[in-house]
């Protein structure tokens, strides 16, 4: 916020913005650190309190998310979909937008990345610089894609008053229900064995580097941690992000400076969902290599609530958040396999994270916010 | 604008709504056979939920306060009503021991709304981020606490409720099925339906409930304390929701704690019917009856042998929802919905 013009308005803006961006910062990493411990420990309190040794169960849960090259392979796929997805959610929220259809936008990015790719195959030569091109053209498609998808209940919102959580939720429900549907007509293979499209060719997908994993690379890692900053860099340093914030969180001085606040709600939303739209491409090109029913796919989109609000809804924050929902959610797959304890026992403690996160988040915001509410119809 | 005048106009948009599209509907499901009493009563048990839990919606909204929680509400009403059953019966818990689970859910209830009414009036939370934490508290503490009780997601097969038959009167053909041959349950909804609309229309302290959320300052003027009609329209909202998720489990006979849990986004649909209700008790249990009927009209086809893919014909309640909020979002809305009150003195 150095760059503050000489206007008044726009002064007294900046102060007010920098003020919500720095006050309590401390106080924001302490609430998310005390949350994640709390629910840790009371985790293992229900544990020892349900007949099993929590000292055990505490190591297999650092096993699970990082005893082998497998299990980090495995942790670092999960929180990558999760930063991502949780990006999507803090660009909105941070803009006063409540996206809860991050799930959603997630789907519709996943199978427009998939089916170009599949249409196009043929026509292009396989080989890296066919495999190359056919990756920009399916995630540029996802990345549009889920950026529609979001644009739509932003545009209902700005110029129709529809309440955006409830049409992204709605939309969470239509997006799962027609992709499910063309998954199962249209889209699917009919030589696979199960419900799904047909498969990526092998030669579009991620190079191993680091790991000897098929279903995670750090490239996939690393355009995450790019795009991150991009978006971090988008949210603090440019006008744009500049005109959201503030609307955001001022929204009658965001007006005053000339800020269109319709037209910014739509941008954050669209921006929105091309991130999400972004952790479908991932999602196909590293992880499955094809779509299935989104039935059954995890609700990335919904963590990434949580995601978000560990965070404080800052971009770079996601990044620890993301990791440690990636490593709970990694040992929650290892538990169920080498362990007693039920697995579900994670989601508990995701659980617990998420109400402990949400509940001192209500006395902050109370303290630090009139107007953040974005509902202005 | 009067009270009188703005209940009217409200009957006029009602009365629309049921012309544009209940009559066509109703005129062609009879035509098809398409409305047998099975559909109907179906309908009736997906709409009764959300109907209990739109009124205890609209009830809060009208005096001011959002209660977006209203899905958080219902997943710890279902989630209470399963552990309360489980508890007193086994895995197969007689009838006396429903109603007691669906009072044990009301209870739970009002003490968690009791605390989310403190947030929002006494701190003044946001009403849109404390209302979303309480679905994510209930999401996260559904699979916790069943995995406690059960060692799993899901409480498997509990009992439902069993339907009142009055002998003689339930073969009396239309009144007979719908009201002597029918789960307790139902006929309760219609009762709170009934009573919700007196109360808000026809009584000294429905009146304080819609100047709360419509003019505030002129009802404190009048020597009445805001905040308590707040704090009393938004712990019923919360109690009508985890009714509302009781009733459900009462009728589905089993709890499951995975996705979006059994509630499954009936109290989204909740806050969309009293919204597509146009904020009157009636108006809201006819649309909920409407997005029963839709949620149950893709079996209906197939039994005429009309094959639509069921997965598309259920997603046209969200596709309506997504329809009447773009339509009819900005309209009706309490004025002082979101802000708190403090009183000049």
């Amino acid at each position: 916020m150095s760059s503050a013009d000489s206007s008044g308005a726009r002064t007294v803006l900046d102060r007010a913005a920098d003020r919500m961006l720095d006050a309590g910062v401390l106080e924001r990493v302490g609430i998310a650190i005390a949350s994640t411990t709390l629910a840790l420990l009371i985790g293992l309190g229900i544990v020892a309190m349900s007949g099993y040794n929590p000292a055990l169960f505490a190591n297999q849960l650092i096993i699970g998310a990082i005893g082998s090259e497998a299990a980090m392979a495995r942790t670092l796929r999960l929180s990558t979909l999760f930063i991502l997805t949780g990006v999507a959610v803090a660009v909105a929220f941070r803009a006063g937008v409540f996206n809860i259809g991050v799930q959603g936008q997630f789907i519709v990015g996943g199978i427009a990345t998939v089916m170009p790719i599949v249409w196009l195959a043929p026509l292009l030569p396989s080989g890296p610089i066919g495999g190359v091109t056919l990756i920009v053209i399916g995630t540029t498609s996802g990345i549009i894609a889920g950026g529609l998808y979001a644009a739509l209940p932003g545009a209902l919102k700005a110029y129709a008053g529809a309440n955006e959580i409830i049409t992204t939720i709605m939309l969470n429900f239509i997006a799962i229900g027609i992709v499910g549907w063309l998954v199962m007509g249209w889209f699917q293979d009919p030589n696979a064995p199960s419900t799904r499209t047909e498969q990526l060719p092998e030669y579009v997908g991620f190079p191993q580097i680091v790991f000897s994993s098929s279903s995670f690379s750090i490239i996939g890692l690393g355009i995450t941690i790019a795009v991150v900053i991009l978006v971090a860099i988008v949210i603090e340093r440019t006008g744009f992000g500049y005109d959201m914030v503030t609307s955001g969180h001022q929204q009658s001085a965001a007006t005053y400076s000339g800020v269109d606040a319709k037209r910014t709600i739509v941008a954050t939303m669209t921006f929105s969902g091309m991130v999400a739209g972004l952790a479908g491409a991932i999602f196909v090109i590293m992880i499955t290599g094809n779509f299935t029913n989104p039935d059954g796919i995890s609700t990335y989109g919904f963590d990434a609530i949580a995601v978000s609000l560990l965070a404080a809804n800052n971009p770079i924050g996601v990044i620890p958040a993301g990791l440690l929902f990636g490593g709970l959610d990694s040992a929650g797959s290892h538990i169920q396999i080498h362990s007693d304890v039920p697995a579900q026992m994670i989601d508990g403690i995701v659980g617990l994270v998420v109400l402990f996160v949400a509940a001192p988040e209500l006395f902050r915001m109370a303290a630090a916010r009139t107007g953040l509410g974005g509902d202005d119809r | 604008m009067s009270v009188a005048s703005y209940t009217s106009q409200r009957r006029v948009q009602i009365g629309t709504l049921g012309l544009v599209v209940l009559i066509p509907l109703i005129a062609v499901g009879i035509e098809t056979s398409l409305f047998t009493y099975g559909f109907l009563n179906r309908s009736l048990a997906v709409a009764s939920p959300i109907a209990i839990a739109a009124i205890g919606g609209l009830y809060a909204e009208k005096s001011g306060v959002f209660n977006i929680g209203l899905e958080g509400f219902m997943i710890f009403g279902a989630l209470t009503a399963a552990v309360t059953m489980f508890g007193l019966g086994g895995s197969s818990p007689g009838q006396g021991y429903i109603w007691i689970a669906l009072v044990a859910s009301v209870l739970v209830t009002v003490i968690l709304s009791a605390i989310f009414a403190v947030l929002l009036i006494r701190y003044k939370a946001d009403q849109i981020v404390a209302g979303l934490a309480v679905w994510f508290i209930g999401l996260g503490f559904a699979p916790v606490i069943a995995t406690l009780i059960w060692g799993r997601r899901s409480s498997g097969g509990l009992s439902s409720i069993n339907n009142v038959v009055v002998p003689g009167l339930a073969e009396i053909p239309v009144i007979g099925p719908i009201f002597f041959d029918q789960s307790p349950l139902i006929l309760l909804t219609f009762v709170f339906v009934a009573v919700s609309w007196l109360f808000l229309y026809r009584t000294q302290y429905g009146y304080w409930i819609q100047a709360a959320g419509e003019n505030p300052e002129a009802l404190d003027t009048a020597g009445i304390d805001v905040n308590r009609v707040r704090y009393a329209a938004t712990i019923f909202s919360g109690a009508m929701a985890g009714l509302a998720g009781a009733v459900l489990l009462a009728h589905l006979g089993s709890f499951n704690a995975s996705g979006d849990t059994t509630v499954d986004g009936r109290g989204w649909l909740g806050i969309v019917a009293y919204l597509f209700g146009n904020y009157n008790p009636i108006g809201a249990a006819l649309a909920a009856l409407l997005f029963g009927g839709l949620d149950m009209i893709s079996v209906q086809l197939q039994t005429l042998g009309i094959n639509l893919s069921s997965r598309i014909v259920n997603l046209v309640p969200y596709v309506i929802v997504v329809v009447v909020l773009t339509v009819w979002g900005k309209t009706q809305m309490p004025s002082s919905v979101g802000d708190p009150y403090e009183s000049e003195d």
